[in-house]
């Protein structure tokens, strides 16, 4: 068929269009081609069918030799638990750690399907809230299946470290990893366990307007570990509430998280002149955590709260 | 007359009975008695005392402030361009005020510098400039042309929405986005006495002012060239109103925020109830935009608390249908 139009281009048309027409003609007869061998190749391999903690069904091919996260707390989580040349590609936003940076930069905001696609990667891991489920719909669609993760404790994180484990086929890996971090995290709680009077402990996100960690976050497991509490006891439906001057003044917490001394005089209490009287300012309990430390549930998370115990018992 | 005086004793009793109302409502539990007592026998070392008189007693003194400044300058727009489509963000001002904000939020500039609180700063500025632009594209033939002033208004707007949207879009943090929709839809959370001061002061001297100015602005109604012919300087009063309306304005959104849709809809509301040429129509618009924006501010607290829905959200849900009854209402016409 090509070669027929070919002779009849030649005959006829001018040298431009001849060319044209015979490039196209290969470059569908290419593409049939690669179809084709594709399918045989998928056929033969077995499926693996996954459940994501979102519930979300995702089927893979064979077990993932190719993957990436969308988020940089799970990026350092395939850090700990995976090879590292099964990680293809890291976000804008990721740093940690340092290895990471010798990876192709993908966009996970907004997502650049085409690079993703270009990328090969067999599954890419994600946080909840951090990818939206349409964007993850779009993308599975592609055949790129994304599976997502969510966390309310600090054992959540450590259960979402095995599972990573299971599907990449590095369980002992990430088992042994997971068990060290508990053993570390229940000793500190055991350490704790009889604190007569919590700290009620404040950590805000952002100023103006105020936004603070709500009590459905990891943030309040990560204190009670530490025998505190977090100060904001109602349950919102946002994990990250937005909250009045007022009701800070009634909280009172103990301890203010969320910048240095220096920098909430100048940008908190400056605007807010009237939260100078709770009792992290008045005792001058203000702190200012890594915030890519503790924003992020991963496998530093006990490093996390060791930088946490440093605050509530300095 | 008996009837106007009346509708003016009325809107200054629901100022009074909403005040009281939202001075209860807050995270500390207070009743009429909490607050009499945090007003008349204050005790500095109780905490819901100082919660009612330097939280709550600002904040809705504030809302109230800015409702005000909102209607009077919608009302003054309306009258400069002759159209019951003005409202005081016609010059810019909301867009600009929005997009100095912005550019603090977004890490160009320190949000703090000698004390002084930069957004607000930026944000005047930015209404300001965009204003000031407005003004230079409206000026012809050494006047300023109504229609070509909207048009400019129009413009500068959606060229600040795209700057604000692109430097949104381009931010690396959620937070960043939060403080957006602050200074997109307004707020009254950062009502303090310092804060207050600025536009209440504004809006007393523009009252006073425009209480001697009201009837060469019901004479502007006629059009500008039988106002002319009355003997009205037109080029002059534009002037007049375009600087007072910029400075209330400017005030308003740098202090709370751009919240939509009371400048629109309140001097209707003043002209369906005092008449159209009503003489204390500015002083009523004044009052009522205050009560509207004080019964709004209550709303959104009630509805969604601690912090309260974006006052410009429960703004346009109450507003809207309203403004829809009165354009159905036969007897209303903008030009009375």
């Amino acid at each position: 068929m090509a070669i027929r139009t070919y002779t009849l281009a030649m005959n006829t048309k001018p040298m431009l269009l001849k060319y044209t027409i015979l490039c196209v003609a290969a470059f569908i007869l290419l593409l049939i081609c690669g179809c084709g061998s594709n399918t045989h190749k998928d056929e033969a391999a077995a499926r693996i069918i996954l459940e994501d903690d979102l519930g979300r069904k995702l089927e893979l091919k064979s077990q993932p030799k190719r993957v990436f996260a969308f988020a940089s707390s799970m990026t350092e989580m395939l850090y700990a638990v995976l090879d590292t040349s099964t990680i293809i590609a890291r976000t804008p936003n990721d740093d940690y750690p340092a290895a990471v940076y010798s990876k192709p930069i993908v966009s996970n905001y907004p997502v650049d399907y085409e690079q993703v696609l270009q990328l090969k990667p067999d599954l890419i891991f994600t946080v909840e809230g951090i990818t939206p489920l349409d964007v993850a719909e779009r993308l599975g669609e592609l055949g790129v299946p994304v599976y997502y993760q969510k966390y309310r404790t600090v054992e959540d994180v450590f259960t979402g470290m095995e599972k990573i484990g299971q599907i990449m086929g590095r369980e002992k890996e990430a088992h042994y990893l997971a068990d060290s971090l508990r053993k570390e995290v229940s000793s500190m709680a055991q350490k704790y366990k009889n604190v007569k009077q919590p700290q009620q402990v404040l950590a805000i996100t952002w100023k103006d307007p105020i936004y603070v960690y709500g009590q459905n976050t990891i943030f309040t497991d990560k204190l009670r570990i530490l025998g505190a509490e977090n100060a904001v006891k109602e349950v919102f439906e946002q994990p990250y509430p937005a909250l009045t001057r007022e009701y800070i003044l009634k909280l009172d917490p103990d301890v203010l998280l969320g910048g240095s001394k220096e920098k909430l005089e100048n940008e908190f209490f400056g605007l807010y002149p009237e939260l100078r009287k709770i009792k992290a300012y008045q005792n001058n309990r203000i702190y200012d955590p890594t915030d890519n430390l503790q924003s992020r549930p991963g496998p530093r998370i006990v490093e996390s709260l060791r930088e946490l115990e440093g605050f509530l018992y300095p | 007359m008996i009837g106007r005086s009346l509708y003016f004793i009325l809107a200054l009793l629901l100022i009074v009975v909403v005040l009281g109302l939202g001075l209860q409502v807050g995270s500390f539990e207070a009743n009429a008695a909490t607050i009499w007592d945090a007003i008349f026998h204050y005790d500095a070392n109780n905490t819901t005392h100082f919660a009612i008189l330097h939280l709550r007693l600002p904040r809705l003194l504030l809302a109230l402030v800015v409702g005000a400044s909102l209607a009077f300058c919608g009302y003054l727009m309306q009258a400069m361009v002759n159209n019951g489509l003005a409202d005081p963000y016609l010059l810019g001002t909301a867009s600009g005020a929005s997009l100095g904000a912005v550019i603090v939020f977004f890490g160009f500039v320190p949000v703090s510098m000698a004390g002084l609180y930069l957004p607000s700063v930026f944000a005047f500025a930015g209404a300001f400039l965009v204003t000031l632009v407005v003004v230079i594209l409206g000026y012809r033939k050494r006047q300023l042309i109504p229609s070509q002033m909207l048009l400019a208004g129009i413009a500068m707007s959606s060229l600040c929405t795209a700057m604000v949207g692109m430097l949104t879009f381009l931010s690396d943090s959620e937070g960043k986005l939060k403080s957006v929709i602050f200074w997109s839809m307004g707020s009254f959370e950062r009502a303090t006495w310092q804060l207050v001061a600025y536009p209440a002061v504004t809006i007393l001297l523009a009252l006073l002012f425009f209480a001697f100015y009201q009837k060469q602005l019901n004479i502007l109604l006629l059009g500008s060239e039988r106002a002319q012919a009355m003997g009205v300087k037109v080029a002059q009063t534009r002037w007049v109103i375009m600087g007072v309306v910029s400075v209330v304005t400017g005030f308003a959104v740098a202090t709370s925020g751009p919240v939509g849709f009371v400048g629109l809809i309140i001097p209707h509301v003043t002209r369906a109830v005092m008449g159209t040429t009503g003489r204390g129509n500015l002083l009523f618009c004044a009052f009522a935009g205050g009560f509207f924006m004080l019964l709004c501010d209550l709303l959104s607290r009630v509805i969604y608390p601690p912090a309260g829905l974006p006052i410009g959200i429960i703004t346009s849900f109450f507003g809207v249908p309203f403004f829809v009854y009165l354009l159905f209402k036969k007897n209303y016409n903008f030009r009375g």
